[in-house]
């Protein structure tokens, strides 16, 4: 984002925060969705999204983690890496492009809708009209499930399908200290999970 | 470029790393070569960031294990490097049973083996301790070991040790299945950390191949030549004994490489050994190597699965440790009296139906909050993934053959295999799935659950055979050593030599018998 954006961007935000259309946590998000180059989007950028289609329980430090999570995941994306070539069906196979070169059209559609019905962009307007737009821009693009790894096809459902496949998320899920993915270690490992702290034992 | 030794082993996989070891044991200063056509990927330091790329982008947490051009129909894994598909395995250690050595003898199918049981069992036991296996003793007195696994069993994790308490009630005993992990350190490797990623082991705590290769290269034990493929074996004008491996250098500008030796060991796995034979046709033997009975390529093998899931009244908390497993052998016997079928059976821990999801049931997009509500909805109740692998036998025509409409780069054609099962198997195959399918049942009822998600295997896993091992010159390749019946400096050792393919993981056994063999390479 060049410096006229932002500050552009910190205006308009500031307007929306004043008008109450945006939560209050989000009120210090200090950028706006970006329809510009991919590595322009920021995590932030991506909080008024985030807060449309992550849990409401993760608050704003769970959908911050979450988009701070996914920008990485974007910006440490290889095009052309090979991939695992499988056991039973195997075969070579690379990494396409990054999923986040559809990303700017996607935000820009998402802004063109929210202006559509009567909010200045996607990031003024209220949860509920985000949801709304987001699940339409969802069937728009045929998306039928959660991605395991973002594909391109929606950066919303990328997100989600990024957050609810994570390790934290199923902690969450299941209230319990699962930690998908960790190397546990021999002892203990007959123990049942931990609850998360603040959460009940299933 | 022309190098000469002792031994020649071709190909740099699981069982050229364990006789590899054996012979320098069994012949100190025998002048040992391996080549490999794939690259040495010894790169253990790094496991842990390539372990990480695979799970967060899918990349191939071996890079560069495979050779673009080097590809095979019918082939169910595209490893060539040194280490072969062992880099990839999940250790899984189970042996055979007498049964499958003598199928002919007890039910009147297939063939018999030509070793005694006492005689695998033995080197069962090498194996175990030279791979280094942790498991349990089997509780069925039918799998009794003469020597104990050399390490204590993997402990079962909390979601097991809940599926357990639930299959035991079904009237079927399960155990911990045995696994060349480590649950101590041992040999030169650490304990496992239960990484929950086998295929790409970050501790080394899961045997692989290139530990082998690295603690022989740093003794000075062998060579290694890696990214040189072998074309073909040249005899001598006698026609009996081999007496050089060309290959061509992948490292280079495809620069020839011969290897002169007293002995040739063909240790190219399923589909490579019987494909370098086929190659070596010549005036004199224009069939390919080893191959008077024509079987080379013949009587490919393995063995068919079918696999489910099942819902059941169990708190789980899947993503602890989908890599073990609870194992039974009930079902490894089959008394002649009844009609055949035999499998091992696998219980896992599983997330299937439990996955969070973007519509519901009636199509419904789901948000935030709802999608979390919808998702704990589905984890009340527990889902276990269960995996029978049954004994099926080969064809004659179950073959590898030259397909000469595809070749590498140097204008070798390359092989495809075609799996076909005998009359029997075939005839068989409807009572063999309903039985199965009966004893998934019988689990799911011991807790209120349900066999859903019912699916069978499309290939033959654990593929094997290829260049079967008998003593008849006429209906075998090779002998019970690996021993070629029409070369008498040229074995073949490892999967391929397997007649038939088991009920359950073959790595053990096809390790077992490659190191029956190295005393009478050694010699």
């Amino acid at each position: 984002m060049n410096s006229v954006s932002r500050r552009r961007a910190l205006k308009t935000l500031g307007a929306a925060a004043a008008g109450g259309a945006l939560s209050p946590p989000l009120q210090a998000a200090g950028e706006r969705l970006q329809p510009g180059r991919q590595d322009a989007i920021s995590s932030d950028a991506l909080l008024p999204i985030a807060e449309a289609v992550l849990p409401g329980e993760i608050g704003v430090d769970g959908w911050r983690d979450a988009t701070t999570a996914f920008v990485r995941w974007i910006r440490n994306y290889k095009e052309g890496a090979d991939t695992d070539h499988g056991y039973g069906n195997t075969r070579i196979r690379s990494t396409g492009p990054s999923p986040a070169r559809n990303y700017p059209a996607q935000l820009a559609d998402l802004d063109e809708a929210a202006r559509a019905k009567g909010a200045g962009r996607f990031a003024d307007a209220p949860i509920d009209v985000r949801r709304r737009i987001i699940e339409a821009a969802l069937i728009a693009a045929k998306v039928e499930r959660l991605p395991s790894r973002p594909t391109g096809a929606h950066i919303a459902s990328d997100l989600m399908g990024h957050y609810f496949n994570s390790p934290a998320a199923e902690d969450r899920c299941y209230h319990a200290a699962i930690g998908r993915d960790s190397c546990r270690g021999l002892p203990g490992s007959d123990q049942r999970p931990a609850p998360l702290s603040g959460s009940r034992q299933r | 470029m022309t190098h000469e030794c002792d031994v020649c082993i071709i190909g740099g996989g699981i069982t050229a790393a364990m006789l590899s070891e054996k012979l320098s044991e069994l012949r100190p200063g025998l002048k040992i070569i391996v080549v490999e056509a794939g690259e040495r990927i010894f790169d253990f330091e790094d496991r842990m960031q390539h372990r990480q790329r695979n799970l967060d982008y899918g990349e191939n947490a071996w890079p560069g294990d495979f050779i673009d051009d080097q590809a095979a129909q019918g082939i169910i894994s595209r490893t060539m490097a040194v280490g072969g598909s062992a880099l990839h395995w999940g250790g899984v250690t189970n042996r055979f049973s007498v049964e499958d050595l003598t199928l002919h003898s007890r039910y009147g199918l297939a063939t018999d083996w030509p070793i005694p049981w006492s005689d695998l069992e033995k080197h069962y036991c090498e194996a175990e301790r030279r791979l280094g296996v942790s498991g349990e003793p089997s509780p069925l007195a039918d799998d009794r070991m003469s020597s104990p696994y050399p390490m204590r069993a993997m402990p079962l994790s909390y979601n097991l040790r809940v599926l357990k308490a639930w299959a035991d009630k079904s009237g079927i005993p399960f155990w911990s299945t045995p696994q060349a992990k480590n649950t101590r350190p041992y040999g030169g490797r650490s304990q496992c950390m239960r990484c929950n990623t086998c295929e790409i082991c970050p501790t080394g705590a899961r045997y692989s191949p290139d530990f082998t290769f690295k603690q022989l290269l740093a003794g000075n034990k062998i060579e290694l030549h890696d990214r040189t493929l072998v074309r073909r074996l040249v005899t001598g004008a006698d026609g009996k004994r081999v007496v050089s491996a060309q290959a061509v250098s992948r490292a280079g500008n495809g620069d020839p490489v011969e290897y002169r030796a007293r002995t040739f060991v063909v240790a190219s796995g399923y589909c490579w050994s019987s494909h370098l034979l086929l190659l070596s046709a010549s005036p004199q033997f224009p069939n390919g190597l080893a191959n008077r009975s024509g079987l080379v390529g013949r009587y490919m093998t393995g063995h068919a699965f079918i696999g489910a899931q099942i819902e059941l009244d169990a708190t789980l908390y899947p993503g602890m440790n989908e890599q073990h497993s609870l194992i039974s052998r009930q079902f490894f016997r089959c008394a002649p009296s009844t009609p055949y079928v035999r499998h091992d059976l696998r219980v896992w821990e599983s997330s299937a139906g439990r996955d969070p999801r973007l519509k519901n049931a009636n199509g419904t997009v789901l948000l935030g909050d709802a999608l979390m509500a919808d998702w704990r909805s589905r984890t009340v109740r527990g889902a276990a993934r269960v995996r029978a692998y049954y004994d099926v036998h080969p064809a004659r025509d179950s073959a590898l053959t030259l397909d000469p409409a595809h070749r590498n780069r140097y204008g070798d054609p390359l092989p495809v295999i075609h799996h076909v099962l005998d009359d029997a198997t075939k005839a068989r195959a409807a009572a063999t799935r309903e039985h199965i399918v009966g004893v998934f049942n019988q689990l799911a009822r011991a807790q209120n659950g349900r066999v859903f998600g019912v699916n069978e295997g499309h290939y033959l896993d654990h593929p094997s055979g290829g260049c079967r091992m008998g003593t008849d010159p006429a209906a075998s390749v090779v002998d019970s050593h690996g021993r070629a019946h029409d070369h008498e400096n040229l074995f073949v050792v490892g999967s391929p030599t397997l007649p038939t393919g088991g009920c359950t993981n073959a790595t053990l056994t096809f390790v077992a018998l490659t190191l029956r063999s190295a005393a009478a390479i050694a010699s």
